[in-house]
């Protein structure tokens, strides 16, 4: 890529990790062309549950691309330095991400290229047009943002990648000064990104639970817990296997920000939406109060227990927020527990019609011959093996966008030890060899 | 302005499925799909009652009850779904009729998220059609697109009647223009006692159903309906004239 960076290309491990996901992107590919020329019937999707597995995941990394720009954001719009040291990953995630959720949207489309509908012919009262502007928007703008927090560095380095931006202290003075200005409009963008996207379901007056006023607040709530917790992991797996350094202090510090975000979203927000149905549904104090803390599905349970539950656990005592592996741990399962509060949102949208009498809905999957049953009264849906890949390989670009982007771009700040540490360790950089995957699964 | 609209007496109602059937014809909908459907207010299965049997024949303890609620798209007015169509595809037309401009659909499916009454089908694979050239005067739909009932906006632009209201042996269905107070639509809904489906959700249905007092058909002499012939389809053209 640039001279800089020739004399220590990645090592072994790094191969062996570029490889993997290199290959899961091919699989991906593969499977979209497939599903291309069989059509979306090699999904799991049906008339009655029309969204599936890409739009769950679409809301997911959504969510996930919020942590990042956030936490890099938030310190310097208050012209703090802290976090300064992973502002810069911060954003590189959050990039990932958006890109990742911008591009599952294409194989839910039937006919990908009629959405250049999306310029000839948008209706402003969409939801999904306001969400189209403004993840090009914020995709555009992090991938800006970062080159702003890293362009000097690049310069120092001699990198094509600076673009002519030379490294001098008058010009760092007044990045330091546009960063603040791009962290002022990076928080209102966050906030419409992550509210557009929770209104996309929020407004929809038929479908149950989605049509509540919360839903965008829960949406902004949930981007906080699983981007944060999300920013935790890749730093600490950066720190294991590249040369990225974490600085100890962030780690207890981050996963305090993080028990407050999920104390939030999990004991507040899920509190306030549960308990005026619970309410108003019971009549006894005991079956309002089973009510309002029992829920009656698996991806229920996942997101409060596993995504709440036990990371408030983990992250509750000073003394075992100090653990690097606690708070690691505490990220993977609030991550996970975010990926199933998305589940739930489109499985109480879906897993019950309005009118459900019989015979119900033609699904218009399950017609094979004469005699077939192509009714529904409820939803169903499991993903397909097509689905699967296709996700994967879309999660395994944003991955590799991550250890591109820690590989050649200069995202720890300070210089000193910058230099310091590639000397050191050359050859690691995202060597993790698929260790992010068996750890964390959800890392990006 | 015109608002056409549908009355349907679910009084007059039969369940004999006629309007489904003739709409899956008319519109050449691939198999597998149904933009029309007949559904049983009764038991748990199509055409089973709710309630139960008198404990001893004639003893009045017999709760039976079954009705059947045909239903299609309601062509609302306040449309969730021409809302949500991002590319808008889906549109209202002039005339209130709910149509997709198949042209411009990407199938996002948005709309089917959207539509409370799960009026809409997609086209998950390719449609199939017996005979394969397809039937009725409607061109086929390309997969990957969502399509619905139209009211048969083809007939309708010809002066006829959708092929649901003029397959229905019992003169359950009723077509016309709800902004016309003279129309027939008009005068049943002011005259009988009507709802329209989920009607909570504030969709504004242009399609009406009649429980309790039943309309009259067109047989009956002195009715409002006598006389009123139903605007029959003449030579089916394939679609050629779409």
């Amino acid at each position: 890529m640039s001279e800089t960076t020739s004399t220590d290309g990645f090592g072994t491990p790094g191969k062996v990790w570029l490889g993997t996901l290199v290959v899961l992107v091919v699989a991906g590919l593969f499977a979209w062309f497939y599903q291309l020329s069989e059509g979306l019937a090699v999904t799991g999707m049906n008339n009655v549950f029309s969204w599936g597995l890409y739009i769950m995941l679409f809301v997911f990394f959504v969510g996930l691309s919020a942590g990042g720009l956030i936490i890099s954001s938030v310190p310097k719009f208050f012209h703090s330095d802290r976090y300064d040291s992973i502002a810069a990953l911060g954003v590189l995630v959050s990039f990932a991400c958006i890109v990742v959720a911008g591009l599952l949207i294409i194989p839910d489309l039937g006919r990908p290229l009629k959405a250049i509908g999306f310029l000839l012919s948008p209706d402003f009262r969409s939801p999904m047009v306001w969400d189209f502007a403004i993840v090009i928007v914020y995709g555009l703008f992090t991938a800006g943002y970062f080159w702003l927090l890293t362009r000097r560095d690049l310069a120092a380095r001699g990198s094509r990648l600076a673009f002519g931006v030379k490294d001098t202290a008058a010009g760092r003075k007044r990045d330091k000064k546009l960063s603040f200005w791009a962290a002022a409009i990076a928080i209102p963008l966050a906030v419409a990104l992550h509210s557009i996207t929770g209104w996309i379901f929020a407004l929809q007056i038929g479908r149950g639970d989605w049509f509540s006023p919360l839903v965008a607040p829960m949406f902004i709530m949930k981007a906080l817990v699983s981007g944060l917790a999300l920013m935790l992991v890749v730093a600490v797996l950066a720190d294991r296997f590249t040369r990225f350094e974490l600085s100890r202090e962030l780690v207890p510090e981050l996963g305090k920000v993080l028990g407050i975000f999920v104390a939030v979203h999990i004991v507040y927000l899920l509190a306030a939406e549960r308990l005026p149905h619970a309410w108003a549904d019971s009549f006894g104090f005991w079956s309002i109060t089973s009510g309002f803390l029992v829920g009656d599905t698996l991806s229920f349970w996942l997101w409060t227990l596993v995504g709440g539950v036990i990371p408030l656990a983990l992250l509750v005592l000073p003394s075992l927020r100090r653990q690097v592996w606690a708070v690691f741990t505490a990220s993977v399962f609030a991550i996970v527990g975010i990926l199933f509060e998305g589940v739930n949102l489109i499985f109480t949208g879906y897993d019950q019609l309005n009118i459900d009498a019989a015979p119900g809905v033609t699904t218009g999957t399950d017609y094979l011959n004469y005699g077939s049953n192509v009714w529904a009264t409820s939803g169903s849906y499991t993903p397909t093996i097509v689905e699967l890949l296709i996700s994967l390989g879309l999660v395994a670009l944003g991955a590799l966008i991550v250890t591109l982007g820690l590989r050649f771009f200069p995202v720890f700040p300070d210089e000193t030890v910058e230099t310091h540490t590639r000397r050191e360790r050359p050859d690691a950089a995202a060597a993790d060899g698929g260790q992010a995957r068996t750890d964390g699964g959800t890392d990006e | 302005m015109t608002q056409y609209g549908m009355v349907i007496d679910q009084e007059r109602c039969i369940g004999c499925q006629a309007c489904a059937t003739s709409c899956m014809e008319e519109n050449n909908v691939g198999l597998g799909q149904a933009w029309n459907r007949v559904l049983t207010e009764g038991g748990d299965n199509i055409e089973t009652p709710a309630g139960s049997y008198p404990e001893d024949g004639g003893d009045g303890t017999g709760t039976m009850s079954m009705d059947f609620q045909p239903t299609a798209c309601q062509h609302c007015e306040n449309a969730p779904c021409v809302k949500v169509c991002p590319v808008n595809a889906t549109y209202t037309r002039d005339d209130g009729i709910v149509e997709i401009d198949y042209d411009k659909c990407m199938g996002c499916r948005y709309c089917m998220a959207a539509c409370p009454y799960n009026a809409r089908v997609f086209n998950y694979d390719e449609p199939d059609h017996v005979p394969d050239e397809g039937t009725g005067n409607v061109p086929k739909r390309p997969q990957g697109v969502v399509e619905k009932c139209t009211f048969c906006s083809h007939r309708v632009e010809q002066d006829l009647d959708p092929a649901c209201v003029d397959a229905c042996p019992a003169d359950a269905r009723i077509f016309g223009d709800l902004d016309d107070e003279e129309s027939t639509v008009s005068k049943y809904v002011n005259k009988y006692e009507t709802h329209r489906l989920l009607e909570d959700l504030e969709t504004k249905p242009s399609t009406y159903y009649v429980r309790g007092e039943m309309t009259p058909g067109r047989q009956r002499s002195g009715k409002e309906l006598e006389g009123t012939e139903k605007k029959r389809q003449a030579v089916p053209d394939g679609g050629d004239g779409q």
